[in-house]
């Protein structure tokens, strides 16, 4: 990126975390927990845009990392009453763990193969979810509000049952992930992992180790979803195998394509809209996939590029 | 005088096909060197080698005295070996100035802290004397897909000289370059050498003679005949497998 864009690339994401401040006290209450959830799990799909969008690995196999950072936070407070910020970390690091471990092995395929395997791992972590039943409670999950000690900031001890700070945590995981991102793509390593995504074979003979740009960016983004699922299951306590599905792991994949595929803020724009759509579709019929499917089909038709794609084709060329 | 550049007993074999048989070149430092001979001699797959692109079947490269024929493509490059493609190889969704800017922050990142923030205003010099240097100064902005092809090849060496080469291998510049631009590409050449090595794969004979100290000609995988320019425009067997005459 070029310099003279930066300040107003900076001063739109920042503002954009200002409003989402701002509008929690207007918000009625049933939106003001919609807005928390979607929050976090366009953090999740943050993580996945990185992959997907930044370095051009397409997965199908995020919900292990997002699952991970969910049992890595919601085992050690279920069965050795870790406080928040110990299980947000452990989360963090479970995550940083399965990603490094996967991305060793998966990273020797590219393009369909790695779809294939990030597939068959997340299938494999999902079974074992389910398997260790006795320690995971499989698919019936577990709530944590018994055993989260409500959390002391200053000298104040806020319970995690507050819908401030339901709201509040969910914004400063999401503050830290798109600043991160727009951190990490005006560095050098995130010119690297562009370039990887147009022309990996040029890359490698410009001087750069392309495995280690890719390790890196998928622990990145398992770290990132994995730091989203721990969040999820402190805020909204519930840990649950159903969170390391398929479905979670295609959930960020159309996040991320209906929002923009590549845009920073195309992740929160797409699991809002996603959010709402099935939220108000589901009002009028049981058939709310079928509206879901039609808006998809319509976004490949007219906006391939997803919402902000096309807000930068056509009006903001310096969107990141 | 060692070479900067040695090849031993180098081949490339692609299944049945030996595309590479056992070949010797030295390139001495600071040479224009010619790398001529028809299509399929085997120029392409050679420098591939040296460059890192290919694995050997066998033999082995020497670089200033060491051997290199285990490094991996990116450490070749932060030696000094650059390669441009013959079939343009760019970044086509990219502007002039990120394809370049690529290989231009390369050797600035050599700590953690330069790889999380560089002075960007350093790359920056670094490009615009390298799109420069190459008579792109002005498209520096402009998405490289929308250059014409013979532009795109001269971004190819800017790139190339963004890396900073101490052994530039250029696969067949010219061409797609128009008669007007092939003057001012062969001065480019000439400025190039001054600090650097360069290894020419070029069919455009009129080029290869204006720059080239030292011609190598290859048929069939082998070297055929080397020489200065006047020395293989006399040999025989050059005059029959590639001049046509």
């Amino acid at each position: 990126m070029t310099g003279r864009a930066l300040p107003s690339v900076i001063a739109l994401h920042v503002a954009v975390i200002a409003v989402l401040f701002a509008i929690q006290f207007l918000l009625p209450d049933y939106h003001h927990t919609n807005v928390a959830r979607i929050l976090v799990l366009a953090t999740y799909a943050l993580g996945y845009n990185l992959l997907l969008g930044y370095t051009g690995l397409m997965s199908l196999g995020h919900a292990m990392f997002f699952a991970a950072g969910m049992y890595g936070a919601g085992l050690p407070v279920y069965y050795f009453g870790f406080g928040a910020p110990a299980a947000l970390a452990s989360g963090i690091a479970a995550g940083v763990a399965v990603s490094a471990l996967f991305g060793w092995m998966a990273l020797r395929t590219s393009g369909v193969s790695f779809l294939i395997v990030s597939l068959m791992f997340a299938q494999a972590f999902y079974l074992a979810s389910l398997y260790f039943n006795e320690i995971t409670l499989g698919d019936q999950g577990f709530i944590l509000s018994q055993n989260l000690a409500p959390l002391a900031i200053g000298g104040a001890s806020i319970a995690f049952h507050e819908p401030a700070l339901k709201y509040n945590g969910a914004l400063a995981l999401f503050a830290v992930g798109v600043l991160g991102m727009l951190a990490l793509r005006v560095s050098p390593v995130g010119r690297v992992l562009i370039a990887i995504r147009e022309n990996e074979e040029r890359t490698r003979l410009l001087g750069y180790d392309s495995f280690r740009y890719k390790l890196l960016a998928l622990v990145l983004s398992g770290g990132l979803a994995a730091a989203a699922g721990a969040t999820y299951a402190l805020l909204f306590s519930y840990v649950g195998s159903t969170f390391a599905s398929i479905l979670y792991s295609i959930y960020p994949l159309l996040w991320t394509l209906l929002g923009g595929i590549g845009t920073i803020l195309g992740p929160l724009v797409g699991t809002g809209l996603m959010f709402y759509l099935v939220d108000i579709a589901s009002g009028f019929t049981s058939a709310y996939l079928l509206v879901v499917g039609v808006a998809l089909v319509a976004l490949v038709l007219w906006f391939p590029q997803g919402i902000l794609g096309m807000v930068r084709k056509r009006w903001l060329p310096w969107l990141p | 005088m060692t070479p900067l550049l040695e090849t031993v007993g180098l081949s490339k074999r692609f299944g049945g096909l030996l595309a590479v048989n056992e070949v010797a070149l030295r390139v001495d430092p600071g040479e224009i060197r010619a790398l001529i001979g028809p299509n399929g001699a085997g120029k392409t797959t050679l420098v591939g080698m040296i460059c890192g692109r290919l694995a050997p079947s066998a033999g082995r490269i020497l670089y200033g005295g060491a051997d290199i024929t285990a490094l991996r493509p990116w450490e070749r490059l932060m030696q000094g070996i650059v390669y441009t493609f013959q079939v343009t190889s760019i970044f086509k969704g990219l502007s002039c100035y990120e394809n370049v800017a690529l290989p231009a922050q390369r050797r600035m990142m050599r700590s953690l802290a330069s790889r999380i923030v560089l002075p960007e205003q350093q790359v920056a010099e670094r490009v615009h004397a390298a799109l420069g240097a190459v008579g792109l100064g002005d498209v520096a902005g402009q998405r490289s897909d929308a250059l014409a092809y013979g532009h795109q090849r001269l971004l190819e060496i800017a790139m190339a000289l963004a890396a900073e080469p101490r052994l530039l291998i250029l696969d067949e510049p010219t061409q797609g370059l128009a008669e007007s631009e092939i003057a001012q590409f062969c001065e480019l050449v000439r400025t190039i050498a001054q600090r650097a090595t360069v290894l020419l794969i070029e069919h455009n004979m009129a080029v290869v003679l204006a720059l080239a100290q030292r011609i190598t000609v290859m048929d069939a995988g082998a070297i055929l005949a080397e020489g200065s320019p006047s020395e293989i425009e006399r040999h025989p067997a050059v005059q029959k497998a590639y001049l046509g005459r």
